[in-house]
């Protein structure tokens, strides 16, 4: 059973093409990535998946709801988390996750154990205001309001950007658990050790376009393959090179 | 709608409102700017010491109508442009676009409402301690039109910054939007009723009080202070021309609720389909 469903995907801003006839299944407990470049159309991919940016066509389906359509259902069935997450700076870790609970129509109880989950939980924490947390604490706050819901589809875009390498880890670990329980993973990443230790399978993305999807050492290996002989290289795989360089 | 989404999300921005320096510094300055108006008010007339409700509410709508706007825009307009991630984050939970709008929007009108509410309260309880405490029933109708025409200001600002989208566009567009109506409009219109013959100027200055929804609200608001007493003989011809001071008020009301409706329509409609 797929629990999401990207479909023709094109999205256009402006002149510029973003994403152009992306098309790929995540099935259910399945971990997937999205890979490539700067600019390649991965966070407009997870942002069109999360309803965030509407398509020019191609249409997005989680759980089998189309989430342009039914915004309200299909969001009920995925929790995002954005690259930074950011949230009222004279707003307390409590406050913010009792309001998100408010939204998911969750205890405010489970809002505490989401803090908790990730470390959070101290009584400095709890009652202090986002505006003092560090970069990677906010991020934290952001996992806990993406966790508070049990959504069974997780998006995140470029978790551990904002990480130290530390708290990347244990993302990385708790991403793991979530899908062994079950949790559909979408996610994006540069970071091909990342993709390796959680995805099933991974999506390559260059200029918008969907190059390869497999899993994420078939792609390396693909990846490898486009980098040796230059000389046959044209186009996109020319492209793709760069992709291989630069992960 | 759900209203306990839209209940949830005003709560919150008001939480977040009246926890900022600013609308603390606007409810501070705004109570200073009326009791030194009470007090001042009537210097020109060579009377000093703290004057009735009436000769008040008719010097403080003055500061209304320069303050509230300014204040009401720019919190209208740099709300919707916070921090990209919450917004983000707000905006991809099971929660219609239309709802974060109205949440956003009531709970920033609560804490301006607050905030103004303070600076009137202020001045109204050492009035009614130091005069004879005449005309509180128009003092009270200037604190109601107040607040609607800060209604109407912040949902011209929150307008705005959907259009905008970044905060310093947003605030840029939302100064100039405060200059066009408060300083601007006027001198727009006497400008072109000057070229124009004496009954198409009538005209004009007429209807042109429904393009500006601070002039409404300073129309209604003496209206409501004194009626045509304070107007002299071109306010009677208004509120004659407007079908009397009760229907004049009623009219300029439903004009200014218009005005703010209208802003928030067209922001809704905007929002539904804008990439976030």
């Amino acid at each position: 059973m797929n629990m999401v469903e990207v479909d023709g995907l094109h999205k256009r801003f402006g002149g510029f093409q973003a994403v152009e006839g992306v098309t790929f299944t995540v099935a259910a407990g399945e971990a997937f990535a999205l890979i490539g470049p700067n600019g390649s159309g991965k966070t407009t991919t997870l942002k069109s998946i999360a309803g965030l940016v509407a398509p020019t066509s191609g249409r997005v389906l989680v759980d089998g709801i189309d989430v342009w359509r039914q915004p309200r259902e299909a969001k009920a069935r995925f929790s995002y988390l954005p690259q930074r997450a950011e949230f009222p700076e004279n707003l307390t870790a409590r406050e913010v996750v009792e309001f998100y609970c408010r939204l998911r129509r969750v205890s405010s109880g489970r809002g505490i154990e989401a803090l908790a989950h990730v470390g959070l939980d101290g009584k400095e924490c709890v009652s202090k205001a986002v505006g003092t947390f560090s970069g990677g604490m906010t991020q934290r706050l952001g996992i806990a309001v993406m966790l508070l819901a049990g959504a069974p589809v997780l998006i995140l875009d470029e978790p551990t950007a904002s990480l130290d390498p530390e708290s990347a880890q244990w993302l990385l670990e708790s991403m793991q658990e979530l899908k062994e329980a079950g949790t559909t993973i979408v996610f994006s990443s540069h970071v091909i050790s990342d993709v390796e230790m959680v995805a099933d399978r991974a999506a390559l993305l260059v200029n918008g376009k969907l190059i390869a999807v497999d899993r994420p050492g078939a792609l390396d290996h693909v990846l490898r393959r486009a980098a040796s002989p230059r000389r046959t290289i044209t186009g996109a795989g020319n492209r793709c090179l760069k992709v291989a360089v630069h992960l | 709608m759900d209203w306990i989404i839209i209940r949830a999300i005003a709560s919150l921005e008001f939480r977040i409102h009246t926890r900022s320096r600013w609308t603390l510094l606007f409810g501070l300055v705004f109570a200073a700017l009326s009791l030194g108006i009470a007090y001042f008010g009537m210097i020109t007339a060579g009377l000093v010491g703290f004057q009735n409700f009436t000769r008040t509410s008719a010097s403080l709508l003055n500061l209304v109508i320069y303050l509230v706007p300014l204040m009401s825009l720019t919190m209208g307009a740099l709300s919707f442009t916070t921090e990209h991630g919450a917004v983000e984050l707000l905006f991809a939970q099971p929660v219609e676009r239309n709802e974060i709008l109205l949440g956003k929007v009531g709970g920033l009108f609560a804490s301006v409402a607050v905030a103004t509410c303070f600076g009137f309260g202020a001045a109204g309880i050492v009035i009614s301690l130091n005069s004879d405490g005449g005309g509180m029933a128009g003092y009270a109708a200037l604190v109601a039109l107040t607040l609607l025409l800060a209604f109407v200001f912040l949902a011209l600002g929150t307008m705005v910054a959907v259009i905008a989208r970044t905060r310093t566009r947003a605030f840029g567009y939302a100064l100039f939007t405060w200059f066009f109506f408060v300083l601007f409009y006027d001198l727009l219109v006497m400008g072109i009723a000057f070229v124009l013959k004496e009954r198409a100027a009538n005209v004009l200055i007429f209807l042109s009080l429904f393009g500006n929804p601070a002039d409404m609200m300073r129309v209604s608001a003496l209206i409501a202070l004194g009626g045509t007493t304070i107007f002299g003989a071109a306010g009677a011809l208004l509120v004659k021309f407007l079908g009397g001071a009760v229907a004049g008020c009623v009219l300029l009301i439903a004009a200014l609720t218009a005005w703010g409706i209208a802003p928030l329509a067209v922001a809704g409609h905007i929002l539904k389909k804008q990439d976030i």
